[in-house]
């Protein structure tokens, strides 16, 4: 059985959840987990004071439970551990994770990954804004781990995005990969307007499993054939819970080329359906 | 050497088999077809007989199905020795540069990745790619995917090493060069499997030899002289008994001395079942090597039925369908 904290109701204002972590969490019992402080607003109040905290330190599973839109960074910065999240949250869900896994089963808000660095954020609902992205001014985003969105993410995933793999199970929004400098963006459902997508991108790689006509001003056609390393990666968001259709893995994909307007070696992938 | 002692019919020499440390990798290779993965394996474990002539030791380990291998295609694993990890590096690069990356279809995995120690694959052959090479990391492990003609290629970064064991063997004699061929490539048959690499052709060795040379100091090897039926009547100390008139050897490389072991067991009594008049093991007189596999601690057969050997030629007509 897992440490589990269940919100008692909804707070009066946003709270930051950062403290909530499965290593901190579990190097304590469940009277102290109660007495940790968490910033609500403008004040500091005790985590007793907003979940009912049960279970005890079994596998090293820490449970979240509740309405948690208020509560935002759940799982910010955390190193290793498990943390289940049953609901939806607030922004910066798993922002700065440098390991360990995090699953919530609901949606989450804005920059959920953001600056990630390793580790494995499940997301079962949909993401918002800036998913595994950099924050507004900064220059690089994701720096390593795994996302994984079984449902539609927002604008501009993967924006600054250095290393990494995002996959969205549906749709990510206008702007995804934007000014991306390297790893992968992998929307099973196709991206939202399609001359935005990759804008400025260097080295990364950008995965459409629905048709995309990419900016002709920023992408050339190359060829069309079966990647090998995303055979690899489709096959790993597998083994992570995303339903990828067999067709995907076999393939063939559009290879687009770009963006030429900056290094050019970045490119975006577009499943061939009628050649499939 | 005290008495002989018999399994069946077979005359086993009281004897012992030597084997000395070596290092291993081993190398997962797909290709869209079994046809296609065995000609890059075969071609890869090539001219890779012994590590005196060859600088390492190379054989096909088993086929894999595609439920086995990381990209969901059909495979074959190969297994390659050399004395040391640096010997490791170099054929590494030569065999899969030479004959993986040019082969169509293949890609190139890391099949020891809890190896003690690993060397660079990928990351050295990425060079080829000219600065349009690029990497991936999927679930933790280095990739790199080189443009080629065909698409691309891709190949782990680096292969783990291990500390194996080479130069276990096994001498089989028959009262002909038919019957003695046929009791070793049932022996071949038997031995071959996990853990093990047969490096010879077909896994047998017709020209064993010694070390050193009668004749020369600058020979490293010469024909085992001893155990050269035509020369019995020629030699004061031949080995070879009254009814051998043909003599095959059978080297044994495995990933650790229990894997040798029971491989030796295996081709022992698979030999033996085959109507082998005589079997016997080379050893230096325990200078050359750590290991020692002294067949009559091998006396008891190997527990269950004798191994069906892998299908090793059953894919040739696949070759190209995808």
């Amino acid at each position: 059985m897992s440490l589990t904290l269940t919100l008692r109701a909804q707070p009066p204002v946003r709270v930051d959840a950062s403290p909530l972590t499965p290593e901190r969490c579990n190097a304590l019992n469940s009277m102290r987990v109660a007495g940790l402080p968490l910033r609500c607003g403008r004040e500091t109040v005790q985590v007793g004071d907003l979940f009912e905290v049960g279970g005890y330190v079994g596998d090293g599973t820490l449970t979240l439970a509740g309405d948690l839109r208020l509560l935002d960074r759940i799982g910010a910065g955390m190193t290793r551990g498990r943390l289940t999240v049953s609901g939806d949250c607030g922004d910066r869900v798993g922002a700065g994770m440098g390991g360990g896994e995090l699953t919530v089963d609901g949606a989450v808000g804005a920059y959920a990954g953001c600056e990630m660095a390793g580790g494995v954020l499940r997301i079962g609902g949909d993401a918002g804004a800036r998913l595994g992205g950099a924050y507004p001014g900064a220059r690089a985003g994701m720096t390593g781990g795994e996302i994984v969105v079984s449902g539609h993410a927002g604008e501009e995933t993967g924006a600054g995005m250095r290393r990494g793999l995002i996959a969205v199970g549906a749709r990510a929004g206008d702007g995804a990969g934007l000014r991306m400098l390297a790893g992968t963006v992998i929307a099973l459902g196709g991206f939202g307007n399609h001359a935005s997508v990759g804008q400025g991108n260097k080295r990364g790689t950008l995965v459409s499993g629905a048709a995309v006509e990419p900016n002709p001003f920023r992408y050339a056609f190359a060829a069309r054939y079966r990647p090998p390393a995303l055979t690899l990666q489709l096959r790993r968001l597998r083994a992570l819970g995303l339903d990828v259709a067999d067709a995907l893995i076999a393939g063939p994909w559009a290879r687009w080329s770009g963006d030429t307007t900056e290094l050019g070696r970045g490119e975006i992938l577009i499943f061939d359906e009628e050649e499939s | 050497m005290t008495e002989p002692f018999t399994i069946g019919s077979t005359r086993v020499e009281d004897t012992f088999a030597e084997a000395f440390p070596m290092r291993f990798t081993r190398l997962v290779i797909t290709a869209a077809s079994d046809g296609w993965a065995l000609e890059a394996a075969r071609s890869a474990t090539g001219f890779a007989t012994s590590v005196i002539g060859c600088k390492c030791e190379a054989a096909i380990e088993r086929l894999l199905s595609a439920s086995e291998t990381p990209d969901g295609r059909p495979g074959v694993a190969i297994l390659l020795f050399a004395m040391d990890s640096e010997g490791i590096a170099h054929r590494v690069l030569d065999r899969v540069g030479q004959s993986v990356m040019t082969c169509p279809t293949t890609a190139c995995f890391d099949g020891l990745p809890d190896g003690d120690k690993t060397v660079p694959m990928g990351k050295s052959l990425r060079y080829f790619g000219d600065g349009f090479q690029a990497s991936k990391v999927i679930a933790g492990e280095r990739f790199w995917r080189i443009p080629v003609l065909s698409g691309e290629f891709l190949v782990a970064d680096t292969a783990g090493v291990g500390r194996g064991v080479g130069g276990g063997n096994l001498i089989i004699g028959g009262r002909d060069e038919p019957a003695a061929l046929d009791a070793a490539t049932v022996a071949v048959e038997a031995m071959r499997g996990d853990g093990i690499a047969l490096p010879f052709p077909g896994g047998i060795v017709r020209s064993g030899s010694k070390v050193g040379a009668l004749k020369s100091k600058a020979l490293p090897a010469s024909t085992n002289h001893q155990l050269a039926p035509t020369l019995r009547a020629q030699i004061d100390d031949s080995l070879v008994p009254a009814d051998v008139h043909a003599i095959f050897e059978i080297v044994i490389d495995g990933i650790s001395e229990h894997a040798v072991r029971e491989c030796t067991r295996r081709g022992l009594h698979a030999a033996a079942a085959a109507g082998a008049a005589y079997v016997t093991a080379a050893n230096f007189g325990g200078k050359l090597g750590e290991f020692h596999f002294p067949l009559s601690e091998l006396r008891d057969p190997p527990a269950g039925r004798l191994k069906t050997p892998p299908a090793l030629a059953s894919a040739d007509g696949e070759r190209g369908e995808s």
